[in-house]
């Protein structure tokens, strides 16, 4: 059961990127503001391996936890995108 | 709840993939049908992975609860393994204990018998003998069943006790057993009287 909710919650995010893709494609200045946020959110997950220990305990999770979340954000990344693109 | 988290599940994955493969990204109207499915589908996932993690917790509560229920019922038994143990042990030991007990206890009474049942030269002071009827001596008070005198029974009882507790010399001497029967209570009663008079 956990499984299941862990996997829902990734395809969950999975779609949101798809999603930001499809609004990415609705407008040039759309498309600028997804790369803006994509950025940020590239900036922050590099933030987020430097600053890994911190983070955990500001978060109060574990290290491998955290790192586990940031191996999944970007795979959710790389799927949402890949699918909307090459669909 | 299990047929819902399915379907919520499957329902996401389709409106995530089939609107993006199967409808036209250049059509306006199947861009905004893309954009609506995609919304829909998050929030199905969002919903599903909610249920499951209910669910989830609910299992880890269950198995705590069978965990906790399981210790108590081998907690149970082993205390009563060992209340049983320890019972059988304090019977075997009574058991085993029980002689030697009785039979200090015969020698002690067969010990206070013959200290104070050897017959005195003089008669006048026996305490066993019962006043002569002609006698002109003046009613002396008697104690316990032995119809002792006063210091003969002080004498007694301060022999007795080194060997016997207060029950028991009392029960020995009135030949009364211990509880509210008047007997005990006079018993009782004279025993005090002459062991504060004994000092």
């Amino acid at each position: 059961m956990r499984a299941i909710h862990l996997a829902n919650y990734f395809v969950a995010g999975c779609i949101a990127f798809s999603l930001l893709g499809w609004v990415a494609s609705l407008h040039p200045i759309a498309f600028r503001a997804v790369l803006c946020l994509l950025a940020a959110i590239a900036i922050s997950w590099g933030l987020g391996w430097l600053l890994d220990f911190s983070l955990s305990k500001l978060l109060n999770i574990s290290v491998a936890d955290l790192q586990a979340l940031l191996i999944s954000g970007l795979a959710m990344l790389l799927i949402g995108l890949g699918v909307f693109l090459c669909t | 709840m299990h047929l819902k988290l399915f379907v919520l599940s499957a329902s996401s994955v389709v409106l995530w993939l089939i609107p993006l493969s199967a409808l036209d990204k250049t059509l306006d109207i199947h861009k905004a049908l893309q954009g609506v499915s995609l919304t829909a589908a998050i929030a199905c996932a969002v919903t599903a992975g909610n249920i499951a993690r209910k669910q989830a917790e609910q299992n880890e509560i269950e198995e705590i609860k069978t965990r906790a229920i399981t210790a108590d019922v081998v907690d149970e038994i082993a205390t009563s393994a060992y209340i049983s143990q320890q019972q059988r042990q304090q019977e075997a030991e009574q058991i085993l204990s029980g002689q030697p007990e009785r039979e200090e206890a015969v020698e002690a009474l067969k010990r206070a018998w013959l200290l104070d049942c050897k017959e005195p030269s003089e008669p006048v002071t026996e305490p066993l003998n019962q006043p002569h009827d002609n006698a002109l001596t003046v009613d002396e008070e008697r104690f316990t069943n032995l119809n002792l005198t006063k210091n003969q029974a002080i004498e007694l009882i301060q022999k007795m006790r080194s060997e016997l507790n207060q029950t028991q010399t009392i029960e020995k001497l009135w030949e009364c057993k211990k509880g509210g029967s008047e007997a005990w209570k006079r018993a009782y009663a004279q025993f005090k009287s002459l062991m504060e008079e004994g000092g």
